[in-house]
């Protein structure tokens, strides 16, 4: 589904994406982790081709996602609140949204039902502007946007940060329940080993912009994670 | 679609934090912008009297026809300053499924609505219709005004694009003030004549619709220009200004003497010289430090006694022009960082102090470097050092005053790429009322005394000023101590 090749990201002449080829298979879990500075949300938005990529390609279903605009209605994602419109209210944003992917007001609340549990009642009905809400309240808004309109891939950046445990459970537990039901493939990036290695089938470690370590075993993969970041 | 986009502007801009400003800058600039406009439309009509009866020349269309590209360079003058591109969040549109060229056509159309597009319109379609119209006939009429307006809107593209790809470099301050001297190099000095230069080609276009044709190609070839440009730039990293550090260490020895205060200057400075936003303030100061070329070397401003009054502007302009402009988004250069100044202990007010002593030193700076003008007189000395006094005792205090009003947050880290924040009209037109403030004093004195004493007021009223400094600028800093929760959550907010 997605199929990266060649790609290089540099600044100036400092290399900080650099991966030769990856491919993820529709619906998959992928995870990708890695210290900080690693290349993950460089290597998102590139893929999302929110920035240019110095050299090499990434291909959705076989489309050059930095050639045509298509794919986007197929992708969605969240990356950071610069990605919501700030001055709206929850409600609002959602509304947009569902003109702009083209839905009725039954499909929006129906998608927003979904998240019934998650918003634990402090996103929606409320006279608060995006602006105004907490983080954790932010990344809600965030990831039920990125999952509006059937998308086929979903990219989260870093989805648990931010969110209370309870949320964090929810949102874990709302993943595997899309993955299961709508087939839907997700592409996480997390600092939180366990969630990850939990929800996702295959782990990318990425170091300086390298990948260093692919895995696809559920048992040795904690195991391994584990021992690289005790170094 | 378009109808969705244009709710959002509406809604950004009612729910801003500094929606009252906005509001009231805005029913400020609506209403001088009509007035400006009305006197656009006046001067239209009456476009061939004054050349017929003010200026007696027999054919007003061959004259009107050899003056025409002195108005199109003053046109690149004016749009380089005043004209910029809506503001957009591209950030939150890039991921959704909308296409880039929409959205960039999007933006570059409405740009496009803009008092700047009906200028040439008031102004020569009056003489079209009732001129040429009259003397060669409606086609000729239409066919000069598609060449006039086409080539001042293909302007329009030329400087969005200009302006974008010249931002923060002296080349492009340095084109500019090339145009400048094309145009006043020819008229006052005789070199040549671009007058007469152009002057076959508007008159073609009463002949032939030719010179309109390729104009039109022009201007589209503008606009894709425009286009491609922006569309090749709608990505992440052109939105965010990630510059090496420039400038390293270029503290200003001087301030180190005025303790915390001077502490608070210097890393004004630096944030000054560290973002684009603010250094093409300071490329601004350095274009008006030129200013004085156009008034002072001109034959129309020389009188027999004393000085012309126009002059008292010009050196009010060009020792203050930093204070005036960059002044009037006083504390919205720190919104990003107001907390932190909140957090230190008299940390506001050596913000505010500090901020006075950088607007003090780069208006002495200005001042010291327009001492060469003594060459056209030492009147020009005299009225550079007594504006400059009363730049630095009585405006400073005003400007400051007025921008503490509901200040508007702002986001520096910004770059430039649909982000144009910089140097806009309302930044220009809020000077205007600052502009009096020199006359009100110098006017009465110079009317009955005469032109010496109207400076000698000037100078006396801004020693007084410099002398009551504490006492002035008290105001500003219990006013900001004041709203300081306010301000802090304003900033907080928005952006």
């Amino acid at each position: 589904m997605i199929k990266i090749e060649g790609l290089k990201k540099s600044y100036k002449d400092v290399t900080v994406l650099d991966v030769p080829f990856l491919e993820i298979s529709p619906s998959e879990c992928f995870g990708l982790v890695g210290n900080n500075g690693a290349g993950k949300t460089t290597l998102f938005r590139i893929i999302l081709d929110l920035v240019r990529a110095t050299q090499g390609h990434v291909f959705f279903e076989g489309e050059d996602v930095s050639r045509s605009e298509t794919w986007k209605s197929k992708v969605g994602a969240y990356l950071d609140e610069h990605m919501l419109l700030a001055f709206l209210t929850a409600d609002e944003y959602f509304d947009s949204l569902r003109k702009i992917y083209g839905l009725s007001t039954e499909d929006l609340s129906q998608h927003l039902d979904k998240f019934k549990e998650l918003f634990n009642d402090e996103i929606l009905g409320k006279k608060k502007y995006i602006r105004d809400l907490s983080k954790g309240n932010l990344k809600k808004v965030g990831i039920a946007a990125a999952l509006l309109g059937n998308p086929a891939t979903v990219l989260l950046d870093e989805p648990f940060e931010n969110l209370d445990p309870s949320s964090q459970n929810r949102l874990k537990r709302f993943i595997l329940q899309e993955k299961e039901l709508n087939k839907i493939a997700f592409m996480i990036s997390s600092h939180d080993l366990s969630h990850v290695t939990d929800i996702c089938d295959r782990i990318v470690l990425l170091e300086k912009g390298k990948v260093i370590k692919d895995l696809i075993e559920k048992e040795s993969m904690v195991m391994e994670l584990n021992q690289y970041f005790d170094q | 679609m378009v109808t969705q986009f244009i709710k959002w502007e509406i809604l950004k801009l009612v729910r801003s934090t500094s929606y009252a400003r906005s509001l009231l800058v805005g029913i400020l600039l609506v209403g001088l912008g009509i007035l400006l406009l009305s006197y656009v439309l006046l001067m239209g009509i009456a476009l061939k009297p004054i050349i017929v009866q003010g200026l007696e020349k027999d054919d007003a269309i061959l004259f009107l026809n050899s003056i025409l590209i002195y108005f199109f360079l003053f046109e690149i003058i004016y749009r380089y300053f005043v004209q910029g591109l809506p503001v957009l969040e591209l950030e939150s549109l890039l991921h959704l499924p909308i296409t880039k060229s929409w959205i960039i056509r999007f933006l570059l159309i409405r740009s496009f609505i803009s008092p700047l597009t009906l200028i040439p319109l008031l102004l020569f379609s009056p003489f079209a219709i009732m001129e040429i119209a009259g003397t060669a006939g409606n086609r000729a009429a239409f066919s000069w005004l598609a060449l006039v307006l086409l080539t001042s809107w293909s302007l329009h593209w030329f400087m969005l694009w200009f302006k974008q790809r010249f931002e923060d470099s002296l080349i492009g301050v340095f084109i500019i003030f090339l145009v400048f001297l094309l145009g006043s190099g020819s008229a006052y000095f005789g070199f040549y004549n671009i007058g007469e230069i152009f002057q076959p080609i508007f008159s073609l276009a009463v002949e032939s619709f030719y010179p309109a044709l390729v104009m039109l190609l022009v201007f589209l070839g503008a606009f894709f220009l425009c286009y491609s440009y922006y569309r090749k730039h709608a990505y992440l990293e052109d939105l965010t200004q990630d510059e090496e550090i420039k400038f390293a260490n270029q503290s200003l020895g001087l301030f180190s003497r005025f303790g915390q205060v001077g502490e608070m200057a210097d890393l004004e400075w630096k944030l000054i010289i560290r973002h684009k936003k603010s250094r093409s303030y300071l490329t601004l100061s350095a274009f008006f430090l030129l200013y004085g070329l156009i008034f002072y070397a001109n034959p129309a401003y020389q009188t027999e006694e004393g000085f012309s009054y126009m002059f008292v502007f010009v050196g009010s302009f060009i020792t203050g022009i930093f204070m005036l402009q960059y002044g009037q988004l006083f504390l919205s250069w720190n919104s990003g960082s107001f907390d932190f100044f909140l957090n230190k202990k008299n940390g506001l007010e050596s913000l505010v102090k500090g901020k006075y002593l950088l607007f003090i030193a780069v208006s002495a700076i200005c001042f010291l470097l327009s001492v060469p003008y003594v060459y056209f007189g030492w009147d020009i000395l005299l009225i550079h050092l007594a504006t400059f006094i009363f730049n630095v005792g009585i405006v400073i205090h005003m400007v400051i005053y007025m921008a503490l009003w509901k200040p508007k947050p702002m986001d520096l880290n910004k770059g430039g790429m649909f982000n144009y924040e910089g140097v806009g009209v309302t930044q220009f037109l809020m000077v205007i009322p600052l502009m009096v403030a020199p006359y009100i004093v110098f006017l009465p004195f110079a009317l009955w005394i005469n032109d010496y004493a109207g400076l000698m007021a000037l100078a006396i009223v801004g020693a007084v000023g410099i002398f009551a400094f504490n006492y002035l600028a008290g105001f500003s800093v219990r006013r900001v101590l004041n709203n300081r929760y306010e301000i802090s959550s304003s900033f907080r907010q928005e952006l």
